[in-house]
């Protein structure tokens, strides 16, 4: 087990690598100078020479690389072009609306999409199953700035029981916070839901023609406990598998959904920083990101030993 | 893998020799039969979009702002008079463009490396790390990032997409790949001195026909929902372009007094990848390549 967790430990790196050399090659990639075109069409000449002294650019690339990587490791991420402010500290100061809006958009979603897969496969084949993935493959082809506003229109603006747009910082409460996310959480989790909802179904159905299972039937045990206890366990594998991959795509959502609830979050940072071109900005964010979902995986990876003990390393 | 399902082939023989056949096939598909139907009514619209009651999508009429939906602008008009049908019946046309172009090229981009990881054993690993490097940053970030470096244009979007979509199409042809080297017959090919050119072209690209052709309508429906997002946070296609993601973008400021300016693109967006959607799921059923991921 120890030599497993150092082994997918060291397989993580050359992900990260790779991770860190496209995002810091991003700029070198663009045509003409990396100055030029952060600094946009309508920089002075001494606009540009001091982007090119911050970032650094003058110097051979391996020795830029080298140096970049080392102060991102230690959590200097560089500076915003536009603001001047460390983009580590511009970071935290919107890591608490998204950090909450992903968490409780994978509390919701998982609490409804778990049930619902199941649901589906107990009833597979009849017109309850069919209605429930009828509605997943909507829940996939619905946009989710499209769920955002339809959610808004509904509930915010129709029927007033929720806030159209903003965010209520964790400090004036956790219900209050939690209710200003509730509409966002709900549109971003729909694609997840789908998701979830959908692998649940077809491991269920897997598990649901095993033998132990018509042994647990054939005793007299209650669908529910059948169901709940003895196939969703061995059903969590796969399932906590698609939890995880299915971060990518609430990180993507999330972007979106800060936009469309104006909730001050990373997603947020990152559009004002595609409009003025902050460079940094980006990186820094796609670079935690994508460490983000790296680590996620990597505990979800760790956790199939607790989750199956069949599976052994 | 080896072999089709028996019963594509049989459908497909029924069906061109007995027209009445299409109707029993759609009865059995249903899903298939509704996504095709509403994907060609979309792709008319975007063909036929000058005779469909449009009007220039560009043209600005100062009087005529805001208008709900009437006789005259089914879709109402935009905070600068525009015809809102107009504009989101020729953002048919983008939404269209992107789809089919990422779907084509991330497909061959993906086949090529896939076919190359999968048998060149000493380019796999660095090959296959860096695809699981690029799969590990969420798309639309990529996507964000290749294109902030731009300019925002339709071309632009497709190629960042197209980047963010090809390790997928990799590794899905990557498997294949495995899984048919170990193939009797492919063995025997490889025994019997075939050139490795043509054990390519004989008996892995016929393989990867149908996995691909279900991947690459996922592809297809992932990359109209991404030109929207891009173009919805203003990182996407041009605002002098009408798509809809654009559109929608235009609209949010007055949406909660003018709802129609957003529900109206956002639901032919919904339609549009619903029915591709549909068709993937469909195609997925009829060729079963058990293989084929969602993006």
């Amino acid at each position: 087990m120890f030599a497993y967790v150092v082994r997918r430990l060291a397989a993580t790196v050359p992900v990260m690598l790779v991770v860190a050399i496209f995002v810091f090659s991003l700029l070198h990639l663009s045509p003409g100078d990396p100055a030029i075109v952060i600094a946009g069409d309508q920089a002075s000449p001494a606009d540009v020479a001091r982007i090119r002294e911050t970032l650094g650019l003058d110097r051979p690339y391996l020795q830029q690389f080298v140096g970049w990587m080392g102060r991102a490791v230690r959590g200097d991420l560089g500076q915003s072009i536009f603001s001047n402010l460390p983009v580590s500290h511009l970071i935290a100061q919107r890591i608490e609306p998204t950090l909450m809006l992903m968490l409780l958009t994978v509390a919701l979603a998982v609490s409804i999409a778990v049930p619902l897969g199941v649901l589906a496969a107990w009833t597979a084949g009849r017109w309850l199953d069919r209605l429930l993935m009828a509605v997943a493959v909507l829940g996939f082809s619905i946009p989710v700035f499209v769920t955002g506003y339809l959610l808004a229109w509904l509930f915010a603006l129709q029927l007033e029981w929720l806030p159209v747009q903003g965010y209520v910082p964790l400090v004036e409460g956790l219900w209050p916070c939690v209710r200003s996310l509730l509409l966002p959480a709900l549109a971003l989790g729909s694609v997840y839901v789908a998701l979830i909802a959908r692998v649940t179904r077809a491991t269920l159905l897997e598990v649901l023609g095993q033998d132990y299972i018509r042994t647990a039937r054939a005793k007299g045990l209650a669908p529910a406990s059948l169901l709940f206890v003895h196939a969703l366990k061995n059903a969590a594998v796969p399932i906590v598998t698609v939890i995880g991959l299915g971060v990518a795509l609430l990180i993507g959502g999330a972007v979106v959904t800060e936009s469309v609830f104006a909730i001050p979050g990373l997603g947020r940072l990152v559009v004002d920083a595609i409009l003025r071109r902050d460079y940094p900005v980006i990186q820094g964010v796609v670079l935690l990101c994508s460490f983000v979902y790296v680590a996620i995986n990597l505990a979800i990876d760790l956790l199939y030993t607790v989750l199956d003990p069949r599976i052994r390393y | 893998m080896s072999a089709p399902p028996i019963g594509v082939e049989t459908d497909a023989r029924s069906l061109a020799s007995r027209p009445h056949a299409w109707l029993a096939h759609a009865r059995r598909h249903p899903g298939l039969a509704l996504g095709a139907m509403l994907l060609s009514a979309i792709a008319l619209v975007a063909l036929l979009a000058p005779w469909l009651g449009t009007v220039d999508p560009a043209a600005i009429a100062p009087a005529r702002r805001m208008r709900p939906p009437s006789a005259e602008a089914w879709f109402g008009t935009d905070a600068l008079g525009r015809d809102l049908w107009s504009r989101a019946v020729y953002g048919t046309r983008v939404s269209l463009a992107v789809g089919l172009s990422v779907a084509l090229l991330a497909t061959i981009g993906g086949l090529a490396i896939g076919l190359l990881a999968g048998f060149v054993r000493r380019a796999d690993m660095v090959v296959m790390r860096v695809m699981d490097g690029i799969m590990s940053i969420p798309s639309i970030l990529l996507a964000i990032s290749l294109i902030a470096l731009t300019r925002g244009s339709v071309g632009n979007v497709i190629l960042a997409v197209t980047v963010a979509e090809i390790p997928r199409v990799a590794r899905l042809v990557r498997s294949v790949v495995l899984s048919l080297r170990e193939q009797p017959y492919v063995e025997a090919a490889v025994a019997a001195g075939t050139t490795p050119m043509r054990i390519v072209l004989r008996h892995v690209l016929p393989n990867t026909i149908a996995p691909l052709t279900v991947q690459a309508t996922y592809l297809c429906a992932s990359a109209i929902i991404a030109e929207a997002i891009l173009s919805f946070i203003g990182a996407g296609t041009p605002p002098s372009i009408p798509s809809w993601g654009n559109i929608i973008s235009e609209g949010r400021a007055l949406w909660q007094v003018a709802p129609h300016m957003v529900m109206l693109p956002a639901a032919m967006l919904s339609i549009t990848v619903l029915s591709v959607n549909l068709l993937g799921d469909g195609l997925r059923d009829l060729l079963d390549p058990r293989r084929a991921v969602r993006p």
